[in-house]
């Protein structure tokens, strides 16, 4: 901002440097807490749920469309933190990324053995929150990485990252996602397997 | 544009973990995963890859505050049966825990309690080897202890499994790096002994996997699993 008077840019500057910083310190601060749940702590899943929990449940309740559900699901992923605490390793996921997934698989696999009976907000309903602003944890843990994805995904043709998204947020299976654009199977199956290897390949670049 | 014939048959075994991680597949697809992830390391790498690379679209979900409720739940469950982590706790104290579970269900307790009692009495049979079949929700299902001599498996169920009568349950084997192998069948309701066949032997040590399929009855017909995975755990030492 060369226009910016130089107090103004000092107090940018300042703060610019600030957010890294606090995404590290943060990310550091759960994975330790996860540590010490790992060792029997519960003090410190109290932590990792105070941090996180809001976020999760708005996964769970994105892709199970039902609050009851969702509350249920959250604490089997809260009791799953606490079991598998162990076996979350650093070197191969963030702490964020770890509890994600395993309140979407929580959340996907109770979606499968429910047979699938709900009441669920359209595709397009995928493109409109891609682009809701970002919460201060999603801010600190994973902006970096989503505005990577973004741009890879805008790469891809839009239904094809229609799907991907949907897929991802919604948890609908192959046969849903094509019932629900009235495509055949098959050529839902391609739109997202083309759409990930496009995805692969634009990721490693 | 011809969208079937572009994707050839490489690209689609390619792709089962990010199809995994992205959520599209069936449910028994899904068990299938699992069961690789638990035993094919390199399957394994490629979920964390996906989940790595895919996890971020999660931040566009909005964060929703869950009712107080919730946490007053995991409180109280963790209280009524989880005193410590039981990957990072070890075996016995999942057994203390197992113990505790097993007492509360009648029958299932008189019979597991007599193949604890079995391990813990017969000293030569001190088991070098154990394992905790976890069903994918972290809930141990089965306990398994190898005697020293490696030949001899006892498989001890560790909760109430209900399902489908018409189903057999089937023990397998998995090496680092390897195919499933067949150990027989094993019942639900009770401690079973199985005598390792003498080809597995070797195979029969630390980081060794073992799963619990459902098959038809007589089990697999394929000599592979063909059911869904319910329980998977690796042997370690003690």
């Amino acid at each position: 901002m060369p226009r910016a008077k130089q107090r103004v840019h000092l107090f940018w500057a300042a703060n610019e440097a600030a957010k890294p910083m606090d995404a590290e310190t943060r990310r550091r601060q759960l994975a330790a807490a996860i540590a010490r749940v790992a060792g029997g702590d519960r003090a410190a899943l109290r932590l990792v749920y105070s941090e996180t929990s809001a976020k999760l449940f708005g996964v769970c309740l994105r892709i199970l469309g039902d609050r009851s559900e969702a509350e249920d699901v959250l604490q089997d992923v809260y009791l799953t933190v606490w079991r598998k605490a162990a076996s979350f390793d650093e070197a191969v996921a963030s702490p964020i990324t770890w509890l994600v997934a395993i309140a979407r698989n929580r959340s996907i696999d109770r979606l499968r053995s429910s047979a699938g009976s709900r009441a669920h907000a359209p595709l397009d309903a995928a493109a409109e929150v891609a682009d809701e602003g970002l919460s201060a944890l999603d801010r600190l843990e994973i902006g970096e990485d989503q505005a990577r994805l973004k741009d890879c995904l805008q790469e891809l043709e839009e239904r094809q990252s229609a799907a991907i998204r949907s897929a991802f947020l919604d948890g609908f299976t192959y046969e849903a996602l094509a019932m629900r654009n009235r495509v055949p199977l098959g050529t839902m199956k391609s739109w997202i397997r083309r759409g990930l290897l496009k995805l692969r390949a634009c990721l490693e670049r | 544009m011809s969208d079937e014939d572009t994707i050839g048959a490489g690209d689609r075994q390619d792709l089962t973990a990010a199809e995994y991680v992205l959520g599209v597949l069936g449910a028994e697809e899904r068990r299938r995963a699992e069961f690789r992830i638990a035993s094919e390391p390199r399957f394994a790498a490629e979920v964390a890859y996906w989940e790595a690379r895919l996890g971020p679209l999660a931040g566009a979900v909005p964060a929703v505050a869950p009712p107080a409720t919730v946490w007053d739940g995991i409180e109280a469950r963790l209280s009524a049966s989880l005193r410590a982590p039981a990957e990072r706790g070890g075996i016995w104290q999942s057994l203390a825990f197992w113990r505790t579970f097993a007492i509360a269900s009648t029958a299932l307790a008189a019979a597991s309690m007599a193949g604890l009692v079995y391990l813990a009495q017969v000293p030569s049979l001190g088991p070098p080897l154990l394992a905790q079949l976890n069903a994918e929700s972290g809930q141990a299902s089965f306990v398994a202890a190898v005697n020293k001599e490696g030949d001899t498996l006892t498989i001890v169920p560790a909760a109430l499994l209900t399902g489908d009568q018409q189903k057999a349950f089937e023990l397998w084997l998995i090496p680092p790096g390897d195919k499933p192998h067949s150990l027989g069948l094993i019942d639900p309701k009770k401690p079973v002994r199985i005598t390792v066949p003498e080809s597995l032997l070797p195979q029969v040590n630390r980081d060794a996997v073992l799963a619990v399929s459902l098959e038809p009855p007589g089990g697999s017909p394929t000599g592979q699993p063909t059911g869904p995975v319910i329980a998977n755990g690796k042997l370690a030492s003690l």
